[in-house]
């Protein structure tokens, strides 16, 4: 079925390339078909299939992590082609969009499936290229994204490519299963440079510090819609890699305890995820640009991944796995409900807008359940796996990962207030007085993320016993839970009856509301405003400069964007230099003839 | 019996807070040399609050103060009060800070939307505030349940015994109570709702029965708060025993209030961050190395 | 009775806490002002009233107007009293508002406030004292309990009135000039 399926695909973007031709609205609707069809075959598939790929023997293996990973991309993917069934109008080249995006589908699905380690190379590879020819269809800086993208995922994946090749002239086998059993009786630094090495492409794709700084550039200038993807799903390929490392080889076993049951490498994990996370969230404070603020926030998320896949145990593994899908479908309802301002309005910038959500409800409740469940407030299903983390961490005694996760998660609030304040509240800006709601195609699939996120936060089973079959599959020690009840060894809490008090309390409330006197409505702009008469009430906004005052703490921080844009310079100059010297001048010349000279006499010939 | 119990921590809260209140208002007032309001003034503020004919700014705003008045009851039942537990079992630290946050976004949410720019503004302080003070209060407490290996707050008061934790963990304590004021929003973290600096923040836009609402959310708040330090350092008790340690706490916390000025919200944050989260810091040194009292 | 006086029992109870818990709008535009402050502290205290400040007008009960007003505050004045919320009361505080006080041949001073806003209680003098202005609470304490304190419904019922003298006074009440727009 999987080859099939990769058949399929391949075809598929074929085709949607040419129909776009002829209609630019059939190309989403291929993908769309594509993706539910796969959604259906994957959902059914047992685990644990062993399939040939075009005539190379076993190279497919369909495990719990790749139904797990597949199913969140394909959720990611239905609802980004839907959407685009509107949004593909104001698409740059909106065929090669198509067949691009079908691209990037299939090459993500082929690193789900496969388990051999070079063929998984090549899906990666075909995913990244799919990607990184989207993205300078973006903004006008959206070229130099692409530069950053590709150069820093080069970084990943040719240590990976190196570290697999390391591993083949060592075993002479390429399937990850068969290294596995003999990697742990190898001596220490090989193992060492080898996890690092595979490690590093996960690090590298999924936003890790200190190879994190593409991410703004890409997220931030990425065509709107393919924003979502990039954050929701491509970076998940990085979590998928470091799921699939840290778990498939005994990392626990093969490294020396460093504190409280964890062990060094998984330690020094940790620690990049701290630093993303302060990183992330500082970073994301400050942002104008909602995009670019939300791909900050990936950065801390990420950070999250990877502590919680990193502690490797029952409670903490499950805890990153679970926030891999809830970042996902958040950040998926963040840039749709992100895209369809843009489509409306036409900017980005969070001080130009304000008070859409006189205009636009349905994107405005997309985004509040996305922020909510980013920022892990229950009853979404963010707070679950953020619970999970914590619990883990608190555990182990991990005081200083806790600060730096207690940082990002109070940080979270601060940075998804910024564009829930700026863009959707306060005052309606005038020249956006007669702006309308998102187009049906659009408010369809941001409605049944919402439903889906909340659904998944009160009746978390479904998403937990796929979880549990990755644990099995890796034979941990498995996450309990019965029905709504999550239970580790610190205690337990029940989703569901969270969720039944907080609507008693939101019936409590309501009831006071009702019996009390009607409260009339009034326009925006009747607003206190110190007895002074205002009549541009666009300027009786505040969103520039949000934190100001907390911005104002930490300014003049050190910046690794700016380290390798001065790296890119030293680069600039060594090549200025050379193209100096082969100028076709005299100068240049004179230059050469003189260096002869100086060489002939030298040698004395 | 569940729902008597809840109905039991709500009415609690509400009565008991609502008085608490009105005599930490008196306190302050024969602080500042003056006789000071009824005990029951605040009964009469919410009431009255209720009955008068407000202004709404459309439906956030009105959705806002529901699910700001809600997430704060639904947190309210989560919490013991001493022995009185409405879902015993499920009082698992973390569910209670992260239901709390549903209230203030529910608060923050409305009042922004209300389109005044004071109320973001002093609702961009109120979160700014929150990073400082959240961070070495969930340092400390977590150390305290690393210490106990349970996250059920009920567990802990019952290991506690008769060795308050305020004796084992006296560093701990002193850090929470600092945090204490901020979440509380007493001087000298006050800068949020500044009155005559941003015209009360978040509340300027707020009329009648918004207003008395959201009275009440900050009652529940308090009480939240409160009820959280009391049970984690000073034991539970029962009922009344409870209430009783937990109007000591309330009235050091308004007589503190009540003599200093306030900090300007960059220095709340940089003494959050400095002098309280190095302590919690040596705090959960000490209980990793099991040197409690 | 007129019909602007009835009440049903839940409005009678609910003026019971009205008179109770009256937050007041310091809008200072005189200098009667000065006089708040002893009223407040410690000599007065009017919290035992159950009285205090309060930051904006959408939160408050009673509107202060602490003396004279010219035609620059009083537009001020009608706007901010638009947005309170419903019931609310107004105090004039000194001889100024009732004729203008001493500025009263100036060319820009309101001589009478309740021309353009409904007043319900004045206080004499120029400055009333403390004394005189708790006495004034007490008494507007008293009209809400018994229902007399019913400038906010007759400021609904003579909506026209009231415009048509705000108007003739000042043009219009919001301005629109260079400074402004």
């Amino acid at each position: 079925m999987m080859q099939t399926l990769i058949t399929y695909l391949a075809v598929g973007s074929i085709v949607g390339y040419l129909l776009s031709k002829v209609n630019r609205h059939i190309g989403p609707i291929v993908l769309f078909a594509l993706s539910i069809y796969s959604l259906i075959i994957l959902w059914n598939l047992p685990t644990g299939a062993v399939e040939n790929l075009y005539g190379f023997e076993g190279v497919l293996k369909f495990t719990a992590l790749s139904r797990y990973f597949s199913i969140l991309s394909l959720i990611v993917f239905a609802s980004f082609s839907f959407f685009n069934i509107s949004w593909i109008d104001k698409a740059k080249n909106p065929h090669a969009f198509n067949a691009l995006s079908i691209l990037t589908l299939l090459g993500t699905l082929g690193i789900f499936f496969s388990s051999n380690l070079i063929v998984l190379y090549i899906f990666w590879e075909l995913a990244v290229l799919g990607s990184l020819f989207i993205v300078p269809m973006g903004k006008e800086e959206s070229r130099k994204a692409a530069i950053w993208y590709i150069v820093i995922s080069s970084i990943g994946t040719y240590m990976f490519l190196y570290g697999v090749f390391m591993l083949y002239s060592q075993y002479n086998t390429f399937d990850v299963f068969e290294i596995a059993k003999y990697l742990p009786h190898e001596s220490s630094s090989f193992k060492w440079i080898v996890l690092i090495l595979l490690l590093a492409a996960g690090i590298a794709k999924s936003g890790i510090f200190p190879l994190h700084t593409w991410l703004r550039n890409v997220h931030g200038n990425a065509p709107d819609t393919f924003s979502a993807v990039l954050s929701g799903q491509l970076v998940k390929m990085g979590s998928y890699i470091l799921a699939l490392v840290l778990t498939i080889f005994p990392v626990s076993v093969m490294f020396s305890e460093f504190y409280n049951g964890i062990n060094l490498l998984s330690y020094l994990l940790i620690w990049l995820g701290n630093i993303s996370i302060l990183v992330g969230t500082l970073m994301a404070i400050k942002q104008n640009d909602m995009k670019m603020l939300i791909a900050y926030s990936t950065v801390a998320n990420s950070g999250y991944i990877l502590i919680g896949l990193a502690t490797l145990d029952k409670v903490g593994y499950a805890g990153g796995l679970f926030h891999v899908i809830n970042h996902a479908l958040a950040a998926t309802m963040i840039f749709l409900s992100f895209a369809a301002v843009v489509y409306r309005t036409g900017t980005t910038k969070i001080d130009e807008l304000g008070g859409l959500i006189h205009r636009m409800p349905v994107t405005f409740v997309t985004y509040l359940v996305g922020i909510i469940s980013l920022a892990g407030i229950p009853p979404t299903s963010g707070f679950i796996s953020k619970w999970m983390i914590f619990q883990s961490l608190v555990s182990r005694g991990m005081f200083v990962t806790e600060m730096f996760t207690f940082i990002g998660s109070i940080g979270s609030f601060l940075y998804v207030f910024r564009p829930l304040a700026g863009v959707f509240l306060g005052q309606l800006k005038s020249k956006h007085k007669d702006v309308r709601e998102a187009p049906i195609f659009m408010t369809i699939p941001m409605i049944l993320l919402v439903t889906l996120t909340v659904l998944w936060g009160i009746f978390p089973q479904q998403v937990l016993m796929w979880i549990t079959d990755i644990q099995k599959e890796f034979s941990m020690t498995v996450f309990q839970f019965e029905g709504t009840k999550l239970m580790t060894n610190m205690g337990y809490w029940d989703t569901w009856t969270v969720f039944v008090m907080f609507a008693v309390g939101f019936i409590i409330a309501a009831v006071i509301y009702i019996l009390m006197p009607k409260g009339k409505k009034i326009p925006l702009e009747d607003q206190y405003t110190s007895g002074e008469f205002l009549h541009n009430y666009d300027l009786y906004h505040y969103a520039s400069k949000f934190y100001a005052f907390f911005e104002r703490e930490y300014e003049g921080h050190p910046s690794f964007e700016d380290l390798y844009l001065s790296f890119v310079n030293v680069l600039k100059a060594v090549g200025k230099g050379v193209d100096y010297l082969a100028r076709r001048e005299a100068s240049a010349y004179l230059f050469w003839t003189a260096v002869v000279l100086v060489i002939l006499l030298w040698v004395r010939w | 019996m569940t729902a008597v119990r809840v109905a039991q921590v709500l009415l609690t809260a509400f009565f008991f807070g609502l008085t608490f209140e009105g005599i930490g208002r008196k306190v302050t007032a024969r602080i500042q040399k003056r006789y000071g309001p009824p005990w029951y003034q605040n009964f009469i503020d919410v009431f009255k609050t209720l009955t008068k004919h407000g202004w709404t700014h459309g439906w956030i705003f009105d959705f806002g103060v529901l699910m700001a008045l809600g997430g704060v009851i639904a947190t309210l039942s989560f919490v013991p009060l001493g022995n009185l537990v409405a879902f015993p079992g499920l009082d698992n630290f973390f569910v209670i800070v992260y239901l709390f946050t549903v209230g203030a976004l529910g608060m923050a949410m409305g009042m922004v939307g209300t389109g005044n720019p004071w109320a973001s503004i002093g609702v961009a302080r109120a979160l700014t505030l929150m990073l400082g003070y959240e961070v070495p209060y969930l340092i400390v407490i977590t150390s305290m349940l690393y210490f106990y290996k349970t996250s059920n707050i009920s567990n802990i008061i019952a290991a506690q015994g008769e060795i308050w934790n305020i004796f084992r963990f006296p560093i701990g304590a002193l850090v929470a109570f600092i945090s204490l004021q901020g979440m509380l929003g007493k001087e000298p973290f006050e800068a949020p709702i500044a009155p005559a600096e941003i015209a009360s923040g978040p509340m300027v836009e707020l009329s009648a029965k918004y207003m008395g609402l959201l009275m009440l959310m900050n009652t529940f708040m308090e009480f939240v708060e409160i009820s959280l330090f009391v049970d984690f350092f000073l034991g539970g008790g029962t009922y009344f025993v409870f209430l009783l340690k937990y109007l000591v706490v309330w009235i050091l916390a308004v007589m503190i209030s009540a003599v200093l000025p306030r900090f300007r919200i960059e220095q709340a944050v940089a003494f959050y961050w400095t002098v309280p989260i190095l302590l919690a810091f040596l705090q959960a040194f000490l209980v990793i190395n099991g040197w409690v009292f | 009775m007129s019909k602007i006086d009835e009440r049903s029992v839940w409005e009678k109870i609910a003026d019971q806490l009205r008179s109770r818990s009256m937050w007041m709008l310091h809008y200072c535009t005189g200098c009667g002002a000065v006089e708040l402050p002893p009223s407040m502290t410690s000599r007065f205290d009017m919290e035992r009233l159950g009285m205090g400040p309060m930051a904006t007008p959408r939160q408050a009960d009673i509107f202060l107007i602490t003396g004279y007003l010219s035609a620059k505050t009083l537009r001020r004045v009608i706007y901010t009293y638009e947005k309170m919320a419903d019931p609310k009361y107004v105090i004039g505080f000194g001889s100024c508002t009732i004729n203008g006080g001493i500025y009263y041949d100036s060319y820009s001073t309101i001589n009478r406030l309740d021309y353009y806003i409904p007043v319900d209680l004045y206080i004499a003098g120029c400055m009333p004292r403390p004394e005189a202005i708790l006495n004034a609470f007490n008494q507007l304490m008293e009209m809400i309990r018994k229902g007399e304190a019913n400038g906010w419904k007759r400021y609904k019922e003579n909506y026209e009135w009231y415009k048509q003298n705000q108007l003739r006074s000042l043009g219009e009440v919001i301005v629109h000039d260079e400074f402004h727009e």
